[in-house]
């Protein structure tokens, strides 16, 4: 019923038994029902699936965002669901970069402060840190933009700056729900590309959920999800991987 | 903080939102500020003014309504040996040359006074000294009061004094040290205590007597009880300034509780406004927990958005309610001086205590007010809270269980209010839970107002009104709770309004039926000294002999004090005829009289019921010159003339305990066919050199009600501002709403919407929540109105009112509603329609 994702030892993420279920006016959805997986430090995964088939809510579940119905999330051999909401946050702001299809920049707040928010929250805000922003805006070319507010970029450079800001923080685990799915065809191979390449920089995990067979082109490892199962793809995985 | 930051840009990137929400906190804590110093400037001049003008004691040995026998001080000095001690004769004079100046004249021994009074220490020269105590009708006055009259050393004062005229010349003047004795010596005229004694027609006589009787030196009270005649008492100093405190009591609570009405509609329109930014922010909210923001952040931030909200507005608050404090300062004062005493207070006093307790007020209501919408952001799981369907799907299954729990406490509500206590605080509490309970029954009540306008719209206005109905229930996490607070706020002057025109329908009633004479006589009365205020005996007679006068009755006012409080006596010489114009709340009015006319019996009004917990059957205890006496009462009678409430005796009784003969008015009766005006000028014409009011059914009617609505004049200016409050809360929620709909609209436009069908939309859809809030309002409003008249009102003074609503009053709360939503309209549909939908489609 399960597919085993990577079984070698210290795996960043382990998922056993992973239940899932919604309620739905009387009827229960099940989105997962006891899935085991894993994820190695330093992999890059991409979750493909038709819409509603649960990407999002694996992300959700992985960042302990939600909790699962039944059987437990480890990241960094720590059980989320055994976290409190404090502990879970917490756990999150330290370990986690989240990027999303909508950007979900901060509007009130300009690209440099976007960037600064994660490290403030973690009490980073020193000068390394302001040097490593600096830095990460370069890298997704957008240095000249740093005090411009959200609304005045395009949906390109805004999705750069979410990428810049989920890795500000040198986070273990980088979680990304369709990155590409509100940017043009070329934008969005560029911004896998630039996505690929932080987070190999940064030597970061990368779980990606996405429709887009070219992002597939960039995974180690690709799943598709259907029905409540994980199904490898390896003809869609990185050549090498 | 950079999170301080996009706090800080998100309040100033909507300076509609936050200008409107700022001016809704400035206007409760204006109003709230302003009736407090009000109410603190009038207590303060009362109590500056009994210790400037009193001075200190302890004691103080009062008589029957005529005062005290001069000698008994004599005996209290020579016999008792109470060396501490002082006569007082003091009361009130008009001066003709002055028009609507009242004076208080003081008549000082000014051996004995020295030690009572320190602020009277330059009393001008030595020569004005012997002046005062040598030469009669010699006065000295304030300097600052002189010299706003422009009299100099010299000039004679006119003063009228129960009808008759004195001058008095004055020989000095006195320098007020401080601005406290300034304001209490103002309209003071000191006097040597004989000359008070002829002007007041007080000769031999003195008002009281003060002691000075240091710790409880209880042999020496026995001493001073022991040379007291019967028909005199000792009270302790602070009783009597507790009784005039306790007075305007009732007044005053109800004062603060209307201010503070006006603010709880404040604290909605807060919440309505802080709920919104919150729904509005869901997804970023979402985001920044995301991010690992903790939901105690979260919280934070959005109460202290509420704090910086509330310091705005309550700063403004308080220098508006400083400026508004001013204007009503002088209502208050004139209500007390109609109703209770007189008081003279020329501006407010800036008591901190007031404005910290307006400051606490502004900050803590904003703060109580972001408390529900600042946990509610924080418990949604973030999963949800990027999700705006769950919202309002989450918000629509709430509202029936959100509508129980509203019955749930307006039941709670009813029942608080209807246990039988005489507590405010439960009564409030009750009203409060009344307020509450509909507030969380009405986005259900929205729901099916919808429900059944769907149809009308739809044919009405077709596409926009159908999607202006979809859009309401669609949207009720925000159009709930803003129908909500705005029928809240509408509610609070629909029942102010009712509450307004009961009690001038009941008065107005009470009036029609108690004023049954055709004219009235009575010496011009101020009203600390109504027993002073009397007719000359051979003035009756006199009276009685002219031409059309079929019959006459006549009566006395008294205040009699006592250690357990004063009591408003009114005696009556009349016929059982004219007795029947009492209205009493049990019994008929002929077998009441049988028994009134009996052996010490008494009728007493229903305030004085209340507040004396009696009634027929029960005895009252009253001070007679021969010492305590008890009477029975025999029938409790309505009455909205004094809210301490009345004691009603017949003459005969009443001369058989007081040997006070004495009369303050006459009610005189007009012989069938004539002519009241002519009778008028002849009654004129034999009153003449007394200086008396004569006044026809006609104008004392009026004049009755004159004082009536200048009594309502600050709850109608209460009701005023809490309807502005409502007005600007209306205008803003709505307003709001429309404007961060852009998008949603943009949306519209571009799939095909017209500028025309776009207006239709807004208005339509501004417009039925204005119509749920007005329609809403009404039940609400009545239910505040009753709790107000039958519970407050009662609780307060004792009356019940009979409940009159005025349609037109509904009307007003439902048109408010509605002017204010279609106007809140107006702006986002002009904007919209100006603004091309590209532009506002592009992403935020």
């Amino acid at each position: 019923m399960s597919e085993q994702i990577n079984s070698t030892a210290g795996p960043l993420v382990n998922i056993r038994g992973l239940t899932k279920t919604y309620q739905e006016g009387d009827r229960q959805r099940v989105v997962f029902c006891e899935l085991d997986a894993s994820v190695e430090r330093e992999e890059i995964i991409v979750l493909l699936g038709r819409s509603g088939s649960g990407k999002s809510t694996l992300l959700n579940l992985i960042s302990g965002i939600d909790l699962p119905t039944a059987g437990s999330v480890t990241v960094d051999d720590v059980v989320l669901s055994a976290l409190s909401e404090t502990e879970r946050t917490l756990f999150r702001r330290r370990n986690i970069g989240f990027v999303f299809q909508f950007f979900n920049l901060i509007h009130t707040l300009t690209v440099e402060e976007n960037l600064l928010l994660p490290l403030e929250l973690n009490g980073a805000l020193d000068e390394t840190g302001h040097a490593f922003a600096r830095e990460l805006l370069l890298a997704v070319s957008l240095a000249d933009r740093a005090q411009s507010y959200p609304d005045r970029l395009s949906g390109g450079e805004q999705q750069r700056v979410a990428i810049a800001r989920a890795l500000v923080h040198k986070p273990l685990l980088l979680l990304a729900d369709e990155p590409t799915g509100n940017l043009d065809r070329d934008t969005g191979q560029q911004t896998l590309k630039l996505l690929q390449r932080l987070t190999r920089d940064a030597r970061a995990t990368l779980i990606m959920a996405s429709h887009s067979t070219e992002a597939a082109g960039l995974a180690d490892r690709v799943f598709n999800i259907e029905r409540d199962r994980l199904i490898r793809l390896p003809g869609l995985e990185r050549r090498g991987a | 903080m950079i999170l301080d930051r996009a706090s800080l840009r998100y309040l100033l990137r909507h300076p509609w939102l936050v200008g409107l929400s700022v001016l809704g906190v400035a206007l409760g804590v204006a109003v709230a500020v302003a009736v407090d110093l009000a109410n603190e400037s009038a207590r303060r001049a009362f109590q500056l003014s009994v210790e400037t003008l009193s001075g200190r004691f302890t004691h103080q040995i009062v008589g029957g309504p005529n005062g005290l026998p001069e000698s008994v001080y004599r005996r209290l000095r020579v016999d008792a040996g109470v060396r501490s001690s002082r006569p007082v004769v003091e009361g009130y004079a008009r001066a003709p040359q002055f028009p609507g100046e009242t004076f208080q004249l003081i008549g000082v021994d000014l051996f004995a006074d020295a030690e009572f009074r320190s602020d009277f220490g330059g009393l001008g020269t030595r020569a004005a000294v012997t002046r005062l105590l040598t030469q009669p009708a010699t006065g000295v006055l304030a300097r600052h009061s002189a010299r706003r009259l422009g009299l100099n050393a010299g000039d004679t004062l006119m003063l009228s004094v129960g009808g008759q005229t004195h001058s008095v010349t004055i020989v000095d003047f006195i320098d007020a040290a401080d601005p406290v004795s300034r304001q209490a010596l103002d309209a003071v005229v000191l006097t040597d205590i004989a000359t008070a004694q002829e002007l007041l027609g007080m000769r031999g006589r003195l008002n009281r007597i003060d002691l000075i009787i240091s710790g409880d030196n209880s042999a020496l009270l026995e001493r001073v009880r022991a040379v007291l005649p019967a028909g005199t008492d000792i009270v302790r100093a602070e009783q009597r300034s507790l009784a005039l405190d306790q007075m305007t009591r009732a007044f005053r609570v109800n004062l603060t509780a209307l201010s503070l009405l006006a603010l709880l509609v404040g604290t909605f329109l807060i919440y309505n406004i802080m709920t919104f930014s919150v729904i509005q922010r869901r997804a970023l909210i979402g985001s920044l927990r995301v991010l690992g923001v903790t939901r105690r952040q979260i919280f934070v931030r959005i109460v202290t958005e509420a704090l910086v909200i509330g310091l705005l507005g309550t700063a403004l608050g308080v220098a508006l309610g400083i400026m508004l404090g001013n204007g009503l300062v002088e209502r208050v004062v004139r209500t007390i001086n109609d109703l209770y005493f007189v008081l003279s207070v020329r501006e407010v006093t800036l008591v901190p205590w007031s404005l910290l307790r307006g400051t606490a007020l502004g900050l803590g209501a904003t703060v109580a007010a972001a408390l529900l919408p600042a946990w509610e952001a924080t418990r949604a799981p973030v999963s949800a809270v990027l999700r705006r369907s769950t919202t309002e799907a989450r918000a629509r299954q709430l509202a029936p269980r959100a509508a129980v729990a509203g019955l749930a406490t307006v039941t709670l509500g009813t029942m608080l209010l209807a246990l039988p206590s005489r507590s405010l605080l439960l009564a409030y509490s009750g009203l409060f839970a009344l307020i509450i309970g509909a507030a969380l029954l009405i986005p259900w009540a929205t729901m099916a107002v919808m429900r059944g306008l769907q149809g009308v719209m739809g044919a009405g206005l077709g596409v926009p009104g159908r999607l202006a109905v979809r859009g309401v229930v669609a949207t009720l996490s925000r159009t709930g709770v803003a129908v909500s607070a705005l029928a809240v706020a509408v509610s609070a002057s629909v029942g102010v309004g009712i509450m307004i025109e009961s009690f001038r329908h009941s008065f107005v009633d009470w009036l029609t039926a108690t004023l049954r004479a055709d004219i009235y006589v009575a010496a011009p009365v101020i009203h600390t000294s109504p027993s002073a205020a009397t007719l000359d005996a051979g003035l009756v007679a006199r009276l009685a002999a002219v031409r059309g006068v079929a019959a006459i009755s006549t009566g006395r006012r008294v205040r009699l004090d006592a250690p357990a409080g004063t009591t408003q006596l009114f005696v009556l010489d009349t016929t059982q005829q004219n007795f029947q114009s009492y209205q009493f709340k049990r019994g008929d009015a002929d077998s009441i009289w049988k028994l009134w006319q009996g052996t010490d019996a008494v009728i007493v009004s229903e305030p004085y019921a209340y507040h004396h917990i009696v009634d027929m059957g029960d005895t009252i205890q009253l001070r007679t010159d021969d010492g305590e006496r008890a009477f029975t009462v025999v029938g409790v009678y309505t009455e909205y003339g004094a809210d301490e409430g009345r004691v009603t005796m017949s003459r005969r009784t009443y001369d058989r305990h007081w040997s006070d003969r004495a009369i303050t008015f006459i009610r005189i009766y007009a012989r069938a066919g004539t002519d009241v005006a002519e009778l008028l000028a002849r009654l004129r014409g034999a009153a003449a050199g007394h200086e008396i009011r004569i006044r026809s059914h006609a104008s004392l009617r009026e004049a009755s009600i004159e004082v009536f609505d200048r009594t309502f004049a600050i709850t109608a200016v209460l009701r005023l501002l809490a309807t502005i409050v409502a007005f600007i809360g209306v205008l803003s929620a709505l307003m709001a709403l429309q404007l961060e709909r852009a998008r949603e609209l943009a949306i519209l436009r571009a799939t095909g919407l017209t500028p025309r069908q776009l207006w239709q939309l807004v208005t339509a859809e501004t417009g039925l929540m204005g119509f749920c809030a007005g329609l809403f309002a009404i039940p609400l409003g009545i239910g505040m109105a009753l709790a107000l008249i039958l519970v407050i009102n009662r609780r307060s003074f004792g009356w019940t009112l009979q409940v009159s609503v005025e349609p037109m009053i509904l009307v007003q709360g439902l048109l408010l509603a509605l002017i204010a939503a279609l106007l809140a309209g107006l702006y986002p549909a002009f904007k919209m329609t100006r603004t091309p939908p590209a532009l506002a489609l592009r992403e935020e």
